[in-house]
């Protein structure tokens, strides 16, 4: 066998388990241990937001995680409204700027239909649409616009709503619409699954 | 103690404890995680990624990019700020808010203020105490918000602007958060360089665009053809010394396009109940593929 | 030169083809991977390099590195190891050597086909686990052809005493196949949904290079260190102390602070990494104690100089796992170079080099020849620790280097730049790897053929010893 030094050779060695001293684990390690494990329950009890899944460092717990949210009290109907109208709900055929298509799409900014004081006609045309030809600041379309009532809820009708008759860069200033103002005409109106025709609203109050 | 079979329940004791703990209940809390929505806006976050956006992601892990570039931007902290929108009506009420809520600036200074709204009016503060100062200049009628800002070195780098969480992996496989950092983060690297060409160009010729950069170029992701009889629109815009000879030039194969795909729809900045933030107006669907109309409430994600 | 041929035990004889295909083979991964290191690291100072072969791009060959030396050779070193000490210890030969030759021999072709996936652009992706789907499943029937049998051995076992070497290396046994399963199945073959997947592939990382090399490494220094050094163990207890906190708590580690989770996971991580120190302490006790507290035993013995730097590596891996995630910056201190340093310090500075100890004290046993090069053993040594120390180092102040300037929001890029000397250094330390595992590869296969030669001209010499007898010599 090979060896570095004249010794009897240290890698020649019987290959039995080797011998080892039994005695008790230092005191001193358990106290460490103890002092550690100690430590490591305060610091998971501070940092960990104890099991909760919404809560990430370096939030502490779910109650700091609310108070950071970035808007006091309920977001504005307004803000909300916004980001509905631009799903391809509205924006598509109102577009961005809210002035529609020339000779297609009715222009929502500075709109009469829009800045009536009472929201009950643009309710009932958000909620069934709209079918044949109507007159928007002197100019007259006829097309067809479809009806929101299955796809957006209350909230999301008067939140959209609210945005186009609040919205000032359009020229709009109109009261905003409620979302318990939109449950009452839907309620009204439950049973008509047909659009609306400008005939029609005409004739029907805006209070409605 | 010379019975072999109680090492053996000893080590799956030991070996399911550590798998109770960080297999299963992960998988519980977070593996059937679903869609949330953003706060305030309400929209439905995330939304799965364009098919060639998915095929980059296999690109991505092919070609290892995880071992240098990482997807997790951390926060170390969150501070408020108070901005001022509106200047209201009564402009000497607003003032004496503004002296209450500032008391430093002299009444000059405030009056600047109010002619280019909106403008931050105090900086990293509690959020008690940005409510009560909004509170103040509210009741005087102007209009006033707190506004919510993460910090953390990565948001200082630029590399986003929140944290990231696990909503923002969602639908991805694999889920490549990353190893190390020898290039930058890429969670948000579809909003700080939303150009194709850019990227397009890095990946043919790193130096070219960020000097003295370690990245390889990777030039087997595109390839080199003569120009039919007008330009491809998918052709890099390559500066003179790059640039093929005239007649050719360098278009990206399928995994090059894929790719740059991926890498542009890489977005994590969205604001939500776990990470919070303010963004400046309401925001639509995130980008990474087309807005879908589906409801969405008024509620916070919980 | 060799000498003759010395008396081989029976269990040495039953154990040496196994053996010899398990480490040989784990040695020529040693090579193959560390020249994939170099060639990564040679890219970082000429990004260009070999820049137009995608099949060799650093995304590609930085996982074939790591598979190829921790499945290649910390795998199979390690089963070697233990298939050997369990034999020893109990006094029995190895049951069924055909049947764990063949199940190396599957463990290696999985492996190259696993690292021929990895750098044909199949990589799974998720780290320490990127070989695809298709080379996993050779590899672990590999594994299960290995370990059957090795529980077989241990419980034929004729001396029935469980030492703490057996604590470990038993428990070793079962670790890989569960965690391995595990993984592939809910990364691999059944995903699970989002971040989730990450949370699974750093607790599989962790097990596998904390916990299981761990547990192999340390049941090797617990059976040779004594015994090269002609020493009792100095604590039993103290051993079995540390195996019960790196099997109980060294398992949770592995979940960095700035991972996309929910807080409780990085924050259990950290608790657990620095408990863990409480096990590198037990370990830094025992074996400094066993040599009785002094490098003499080591002189003259470079297998016991490997044993010892890997028991230092262990206990100075642990401290800088503990360090990092107690610091406030833990944030992104994993995620600089400090992350590589301490994963080289668990695979390479602790457990191979036990491995490289262990077999250059098992082979010689096996064939009953010497190393052709015994002094080469002592180089190998040097250059092996030395390399190590030049990589880990700079990595290591590379990180917290570049963990304060990003505290400080300085740009990137120049952040990056300024980490260049220290990976001019690390690739030093690479080529000083790399000429180790050389010279590691160089004794090993020179020592199987001079016992070939030495068999064939011994088993010559008796064919023609009768032949030529002198005329009337026969009774």
């Amino acid at each position: 066998m090979i060896s570095d030094s004249n010794k009897s050779d240290p890698l020649d060695f019987n290959p039995a388990p080797p011998q080892a001293r039994r005695e008790h684990v230092p005191i001193w390690l358990l106290v460490v241990m103890f002092l550690m494990l100690y430590w490591g329950m305060v610091y998971f009890d501070q940092h960990s937001g104890w099991f909760k899944p919404e809560v990430y460092s370096p939030y502490h717990d779910l109650a700091e995680v609310e108070v950071w949210q970035p808007v006091t009290g309920a977001p504005s109907l307004a803000q909300q409204g916004k980001a509905v109208y631009n799903k391809p709900t509205c924006v598509a055929c109102h577009q961005p700027d809210g002035n529609g298509v020339p000779g297609q799409n009715p222009p929502l900014t500075g709109s009469e239909w829009v800045n009536e004081a009472a929201p009950g006609r643009v309710i009932r045309i958000a909620l069934n649409g709209l079918n044949g030809p109507i007159n928007v600041k002197g100019q007259s379309f006829n097309g067809t616009m479809v009806p929101w009532k299955d796809v957006l809820s209350d909230e999301e009708i008067a939140a959209v709503l609210t945005y186009i008759r609040q919205n000032k860069e359009w020229g709009n200033n109109a009261p905003e619409v409620k979302p318990e103002q939109v449950k009452a005409v839907r309620d009204k109106i439950k049973d008509r699954s047909a659009p609306f025709t400008p005939d029609e609203l005409q004739k029907t109050p805006p209070t409605d | 103690m010379n019975f072999g079979p109680i090492i053996f329940l000893v080590a799956f004791f030991g070996l399911c404890c550590s798998w109770l703990g960080l297999v299963l209940t992960p998988q519980i809390q977070i593996g059937r995680l679903q869609q949330t929505n953003t706060i305030p806006a309400g929209v439905v976050y995330p939304v799965q990624r364009p098919g060639l956006a998915r095929q980059g992601l296999a690109v991505y892990r092919a070609n290892g990019c995880q071992y240098c570039h990482s997807q997790q931007v951390g926060q170390t902290g969150t501070i408020c700020d108070v901005v001022l929108t509106d200047a209201g009506t009564n402009e000497t009420s607003t003032l004496v808010a503004l002296r209450k809520v500032r008391p430093s600036f002299s009444e000059a200074q405030d009056r600047q203020l109010l002619a280019g709204l909106p403008k931050t009016i105090r900086e990293g503060i509690t959020k008690e105490a940005a409510d009560a100062a909004v509170k103040v200049i509210n009741a005087s009628g102007a209009k006033a918000t707190a506004w919510i800002v993460p910090v953390g070195p990565d948001i200082a780098e630029h590399w986003g602007a929140r944290r990231t969480v696990a909503e923002d992996f969602l639908f991805d496989y694999p889920v490549l958060p990353g190893t190390q950092r020898v290039g930058p983060d890429l969670a948000n690297v579809g909003m700080r360089l939303p150009d194709a060409n850019w990227q397009l160009r890095h990946l043919y010729a790193p130096r070219s665009v960020v000097k003295d950069s370690l990245m390889p170029p990777y030039r087997f992701l595109f390839e080199k053809r003569r120009i039919g009889r007008s330009p491809s629109p998918d052709a890099v815009n390559l500066p003179p010394e790059l640039a093929p000879e005239p007649g050719y030039e360098i278009v990206p194969n399928p995994e090059g396009s894929a790719l740059v795909a991926y890498l542009l729809s890489l977005r994590a900045s969205e604001p939500l109940f776990d990470a919070p933030l303010s963004v400046a107006e309401a925001t639509t669907a995130s980008t990474n593929a087309p807005a879908q109309a589906t409801t969405s409430t008024n509620a916070p994600a919980k | 030169m060799p000498r003759g041929l010395a008396e081989v035990s029976e269990i040495d004889l039953s154990c040496r083809l196994p053996l010899l295909v398990l480490f040989i083979s784990a040695a020529k991964w040693l090579v193959i991977g560390w020249i994939f290191e170099l060639i990564g690291s040679l890219k970082f100072h000429n990004p260009g390099f070999l820049a137009d072969y995608s099949w060799l791009t650093y995304g590609r060959v930085h996982p074939a590195f790591t598979n190829a030396v921790v499945y290649g050779f910390c795998v199979q070193a390690g089963l070697g190891v233990m298939l050997w000490l369990f034999a020893q210890m109990g006094g029995v030969a190895l049951a069924n050597r055909w049947l764990v030759t063949v199940g190396a021999i599957i463990w290696n072709l999985g492996v190259t086909v696993g690292i021929i996936g990895i750098l044909a652009g199949d990589s799974t992706g998720f780290e320490h686990l990127e070989m695809p789907g298709y080379a996993s499943i050779l590899v672990f029937i590999g594994y299960l052809a290995i370990a059957i049998w090795a529980a077989v051995t241990l419980h034929e076992r004729r001396r029935r005493e469980l030492t703490a070497s057996h604590w470990f290396l038993f428990t070793a046994l079962f670790w890989f196949p569960w965690i391995y399963s595990t993984a592939n199945l809910l990364l691999v073959s059944f995903p699970v949904r989002g971040v989730a997947q990450a949370v699974i592939a750093w607790w599989y990382s962790q097990n596998l290079l904390v916990t299981w090399l761990g547990l192999l490494g340390l049941g090797t220094l617990f059976y040779f260190i004594p015994k090269l050094s002609g020493r009792d163990l100095h604590n039993h207890y103290l051993a079995l102390f540390a195996y019960w906190i790196l099997v109980m708590v060294a398992g949770w580690g592995g979940i960095p602070a700035s991972a996309p989770v929910p807080a409780w996971m990085p924050a259990i991580s950290a608790v657990a990494s620095v408990l863990s120190v409480l096990g590198a302490i037990a370990v830094g006790l025992n074996v400094c104690h066993t040599l009785g507290c002094s490098l003499r035993p080591v002189r003259g013995l470079p297998q016991l100089s490997f044993l010892v730097f890997s028991g230092c590596a262990f206990v100075l891996a642990g401290v800088m796992r503990a360090a990092s995630a107690l610091l406030v910056t833990e944030q992104t201190l994993r995620l600089t170079w400090f992350g590589p340093a301490v994963q080289l310090l668990d695979y390479y500075g602790f457990f191979a080099m036990a491995g490289f100890g262990a077999i250059y004290v098992i082979l010689p046993r096996l064939l009953g020849v010497s190393f052709p090069w015994p002094k080469l053993v002592r180089v190998h040594f040097w250059v092996s620790a030395i390399g190590v120390l030049l990589v880990v180092v700079p990595f290591a102040i590379c990180g917290a280097i570049e963990e304060a300037r990003l505290d400080a929001a300085q740009p990137f890029v120049t952040i990056m730049r300024s980490s260049m000397v220290f990976l001019r250094i690390s690739t030093m330390g690479d080529l000083l790897i790399l000429l180790g595992h050389v010279l590691f590869l160089a004794n090993l296969t020179g020592a199987v053929v001079g016992f070939y030669r030495l068999r064939a001209r011994t088993a010559y010499s008796v064919l023609t010893a009768d032949l030529f007898k002198p005329a009337g010599a026969r009774p």
